[in-house]
């Protein structure tokens, strides 16, 4: 158990050195009990998944303000764009309004990235901003760290901007990080991400998100690197008119194991939402997917849709997808599709009758699989970037 | 050369254990137009992919040679880069492959490094132009939400931009509205008066005579139930297009 002391006191131990302007020493505590008595609520291990999510914790020895780099470039004059611990002292208000309020801090790592959180970035766009070009933060992590980047950004009424982290470096790191995202009446926020950290990274990612009345708001992201890496990505829609997107792809190759859960909850009606999901797995790689919809009881006028597509490269590759459809009112649109499957011969054989050698078609293919997932990331600098990552899994 | 030419002999293929094709023998010469004309279920298509080498076609007995390289020996990938061509009848959807793309790898695979990006560009406006695609085309994903006359205008053009030795075209007018099919007897046309595929020889799969009207075959061959049972020229269309196959079964019953 988590709870035992020789786990409990070095963690307790170790939140002394963080920021207490930021969140102050008592907060930091309840934040590490929830961390520490909070079940993952993920699937035990299995025969193909053999790591116990509710075991896992960083070692204390390992925690140090420097285990982690953050670049922030903003081009927009208006935006808000900073480290979290200058946040904290210099636009503490505007932090207020975000940090601690999507209920990222709920789940088990979330909880565990609050308790930690110092390294990290602010990003605030003013009512009707338009940020034409994208935010852009970059996390490197350091070897054998544990490091918490957590990311706050709060839109107000009518801004639009998009918002694009990059994970990169950490070998051997354990890296747990948050996301909150708080936007108000008609902005417009797509928040993406790409995850590109070391193979012997573990990584757990927390990203939530509450859009305000007639917003638009997405998350995409791209889980490409870490031995192991976690995500859970919320929306929780408690307003009316909202759009929100949800687009993760992931590609688990060698003896990586990704596990991630999608969930948009519908708590008040008239909302649209959208999940998609691509994965593909290969040599030893280990996947599984839960995609939640929830729709309460009053949430009339909902249209929530979730689709979801697997491909399996190897025969020792694996991906279990599990969608959960949650409906308590009766005049609502839900959709859910889901595919598991090998390549196509069909599609093999005509580009080789094009000339293509066989194993060019498999890669032309697997990544045509991706493309409609990778059109939804923002900027083409980005799309680009991905597309190599999974090639070079391919490769 | 002597050995030119796309030479079928004695092909026998068979189809999930049973014999569909019963010892075939034909041959395509450079710039010629054969047509392979036969009623639904005689094996046309099941030659086709025995040709192209479909892992679901076993050719049991039989050797074919595309000017002098022995075909059956090759995986399909090498077929293709030796000459041969199939226009499919029902080609395969693959989605986030945009055809652009798609178009160009072929391109690269069967001709490496032999035109530049801006002129391959300019090669492919002009034949689309010839198939009356529009340029949007280009960016769409390969074959996924086309219609059936889209996909086998996309056939053609890829037809047009590879310029093989040899074309087997399957079916290619099936399904085709009477503007569709202009738009493919013109891009034969176009590619036969052009130097790349001045020489290209076909092999028409079809078992309606009207794509004939649009290119005229040199010889036409009746195949019915795996066997090729009569050989000639335009005419034997003609006579198809008055009897329909009726005709010809009596008259090989007679011989038989």
């Amino acid at each position: 158990m988590l709870s035992a002391t020789a786990v409990r006191t070095p963690l307790h131990d170790a939140l002394g050195a963080s920021d207490a302007a930021l969140l102050p020493p008592e907060d930091r505590a309840r934040a590490l009990d929830a961390f520490l008595t909070t079940p993952s609520g993920r699937q035990k291990p299995s025969r193909f998944w053999r790591i116990d999510l509710d075991t896992i914790a960083p070692d204390a020895r390992a925690i140090a303000p420097n285990a982690v780099a953050v670049d922030i470039q903003n081009a927009s004059p208006r935006v808000v764009a900073c480290d979290l611990i200058t946040a904290a002292r210099e636009h503490a208000p505007l932090l207020r309004r975000a940090f601690g309020t999507s209920g990222a801090g709920t789940t088990k790592f979330g909880a565990l990235a609050r308790a930690f959180a110092g390294t990290g970035a602010f990003v605030y766009v003013p009512h009707d901003a338009d940020a034409a070009e994208p935010i852009v933060i970059t996390y490197t992590m350091a070897e054998n760290s544990a490091a918490f980047p957590y990311t706050v950004v709060l839109a107000e009424r009518g801004a639009r901007a998009t918002v694009l982290e990059r994970f990169a470096g950490g070998r051997d790191a354990f890296v747990c990080a948050a996301v909150e995202a708080v936007t108000e009446e008609g902005s417009d926020l797509h928040c993406a991400a790409h995850q590109s950290l070391d193979a012997g990274a573990r990584w757990f990612s927390t990203r939530t998100a509450r859009p305000g009345r007639n917003a638009r708001f997405a998350w995409t992201s791209a889980e490409a690197g870490a031995g192991l890496a976690v995500l859970d990505l919320t929306v929780a829609i408690a307003q009316p008119g909202i759009d929100a997107g949800i687009t993760s792809l992931f590609f688990p190759t060698g003896n990586q194991h990704v596990d991630v859960v999608s969930t948009v909850d519908h708590a008040v009606g008239d909302s649209t939402s959208h999940t998609h999901v691509k994965s593909a797995a290969t040599g030893a790689g280990q996947a599984r997917y839960l995609g939640t919809i929830r729709i309460a009881p009053h949430a009339q006028g909902s249209d929530a849709s979730l689709r979801d597509d697997a491909l399996l490269l190897s025969k020792r590759a694996h991906i279990d997808s599990v969608p959960a459809l949650e409906i308590g009112a009766n005049d609502v649109k839900a959709y859910h599709g889901a595919t598991v499957g090998a390549l196509d011969e069909e599609q093999i054989f005509y580009l080789e009758s094009r000339g293509i050698e066989r194993a060019a078609a498999e890669r032309t293919i697997a990544l045509g699989f991706f493309e409609p997932a990778i059109d939804r990331f923002p900027t083409e600098a980005l799309r680009e970037e991905l597309r190599a990552a999974l090639a070079s899994k391919l490769a | 050369m002597a050995d030119q030419g796309l030479r079928i002999a004695n092909l026998h293929c068979n189809v999930a254990g049973n014999e569909i094709l019963k010892g075939i023998d034909l041959m395509v010469e450079p710039g010629k137009v054969h047509a392979l004309m036969g009623p639904n279920g005689s094996g046309k298509s099941t030659l086709a992919f025995s040709l192209t080498g479909h892992p679901q076609y076993q050719v049991t007995k039989g050797t074919v040679a595309l000017d002098g390289t022995d075909l059956l020996e090759l995986a399909p990938d090498k077929r293709a880069r030796a000459g041969l061509f199939l226009s499919f009848q029902y080609p395969a959807a693959i989605p986030g492959v945009k055809v652009a793309n798609f178009l160009h790898a072929a391109r690269q695979a069967e001709r490496p490094g032999d035109l530049p990006p801006a002129k391959f560009r300019a090669l492919l406006l002009e034949k689309m132009d010839l198939l009356g695609m529009d340029p949007s085309f280009m960016g769409r994903y390969l074959n996924d939400g086309f219609s059936g006359g889209e996909k086998k205008r996309l056939e053609m053009l890829q037809l047009a931009v590879l310029a093989p030795k040899y074309a087997v075209l399957d079916e290619t007018d099936s399904g085709l509205d009477v503007d569709a099919l202009k738009a493919v007897g013109e891009c034969i046309a176009a590619l036969r008066a052009s130097d790349e595929g001045r020489n290209t020889g076909f092999l028409i799969i079809t078992h309606y005579p009207r794509i004939l009207q649009h290119v005229a075959p040199d010889v036409v061959h009746v195949m019915i139930d795996g066997r090729i049972v009569k050989t000639g020229d335009a005419d034997l269309a003609h006579r198809i297009e008055r009897e329909g196959y009726d005709g010809i079964r009596e008259e090989i019953g007679a011989i038989a």
